[in-house]
């Protein structure tokens, strides 16, 4: 714990959660840019003409973490119909350090970076795992959790798959919002 | 205390037995309105926080200190786990380790959307999360995310 401590002492990190939030439910999700885990630039654009879910994630998180089975499921289950954006914004999360997660943890899915979480910061995410369905028109139709108990033996509310399902088939999203819990994105402090 | 060892010999978890001398209680959207009103008088910093929470753990004994600095000018801490039940046991445990006294709380809603949602609109639920009442039990501050102690307790000090 010294240790990430220690780190957000030298990355300079936010303490508090303070996203400039731009994208909204109902509305147009503008283009972004991540990056690869070798540093190369993917816009959102890319994306652009299916349904995409975007999902906020860490290596570090516990709750995030106990969603890992479950993101992969999610993934072989939609990826044929949808894309799926991963995105890690956590300022204590290096690539080489995600790089390492995936591989130990088995994702069958690329994971991105956000430097300096300005795209964190554009969707207004506070958490991992934290996600968002956008439609083929690239209008935002879901936000929030995945389910809502990190123990699959306790779920009694899923969130993302009725809403990439609702999404796709050209329905109205039942539950268009829910309260994505989980450990708050380690934020990098923003000059200004 | 012999009885209690000798119980906790025969539980299967013998750790987590001992660990588990301080029950928390449970607490939904109305109880918590309930405790905030409990409290009025006081100026009341909620800590919700989780076992699997690490910069949660962090912060905990110090807020314990803060509460221990400033309880004589009418500063109360109250713990609410949003652990799983079945982590109630190892919550009690870090808050028997960290020296919190007090009732301590275990997030129990029929519906974690509303109850989040009543404590405050724009929490998402994401750990660390304090917010803070002042003495009519007003809802004076929100911290979401990890707070030096330095800005906690400048923003304490303006509501004495």
């Amino acid at each position: 714990m010294k240790t990430i401590l220690s780190l957000a002492a030298i990355l300079g990190l936010s303490a508090q959660v303070s996203p400039a939030q731009e994208f909204k439910i109902g509305s147009p999700v503008a283009d972004f840019g991540l990056q690869d885990l070798d540093g190369h630039t993917v816009n959102y654009s890319a994306f652009k003409g299916k349904v995409t879910v975007v999902v906020f994630i860490s290596t570090q998180c516990p709750v995030s973490n106990a969603y890992n089975d479950r993101m992969n499921e999610l993934y072989k289950a939609y990826s044929a119909r949808a894309n799926f954006i991963f995105v890690n914004s956590n300022a204590t999360e290096p690539a080489d350090n995600v790089r390492e997660h995936a591989r130990r943890v088995g994702f069958v899915f690329p994971v991105y970076k956000d430097a300096n979480n300005v795209v964190a910061d554009r969707f207004g995410a506070q958490s991992t795992p934290e996600t968002y369905v956008m439609d083929s028109a690239g209008v935002m139709r879901y936000h929030g959790y995945i389910d809502d108990s990190q123990n699959p033996a306790h779920v009694s509310k899923r969130g993302l798959a009725p809403a990439i399902q609702a999404v796709l088939d050209g329905k109205t999203v039942e539950k268009p919002q829910t309260r994505a819990f989980g450990c708050t994105i380690k934020r990098a402090r923003h000059a200004g | 205390m012999t009885r209690l060892l000798l119980l906790c010999y025969f539980a299967t978890n013998f750790a987590a037995c001992l660990g588990a001398q301080q029950k928390l209680t449970p607490v939904n959207e109305s109880a918590y309105a309930k405790i905030i009103a409990a409290h009025k008088g006081k100026v009341v910093l909620v800590d919700f926080w989780a076992t699997w929470c690490e910069p949660c753990r962090a912060e905990m004994p110090q807020l314990v200190k803060l509460e221990q600095k400033m309880r004589a000018r009418g500063l109360e801490l109250v713990t609410i786990s949003a652990d799983e039940p079945e982590q109630e046991a190892a919550a009690s445990k870090v808050l028997k380790e960290d020296g919190v006294s007090g009732t301590a709380y275990l997030k129990k809603a029929a519906d974690d959307d509303k109850f989040i949602g009543a404590i405050d609109a724009k929490w998402g639920g994401a750990l660390p999360a304090l917010f803070l009442y002042d003495r009519s039990g007003k809802k004076a501050r929100s911290f979401i995310g990890e707070t030096p102690m330095k800005d906690l307790e400048a923003a304490i000090e303006k509501l004495f």
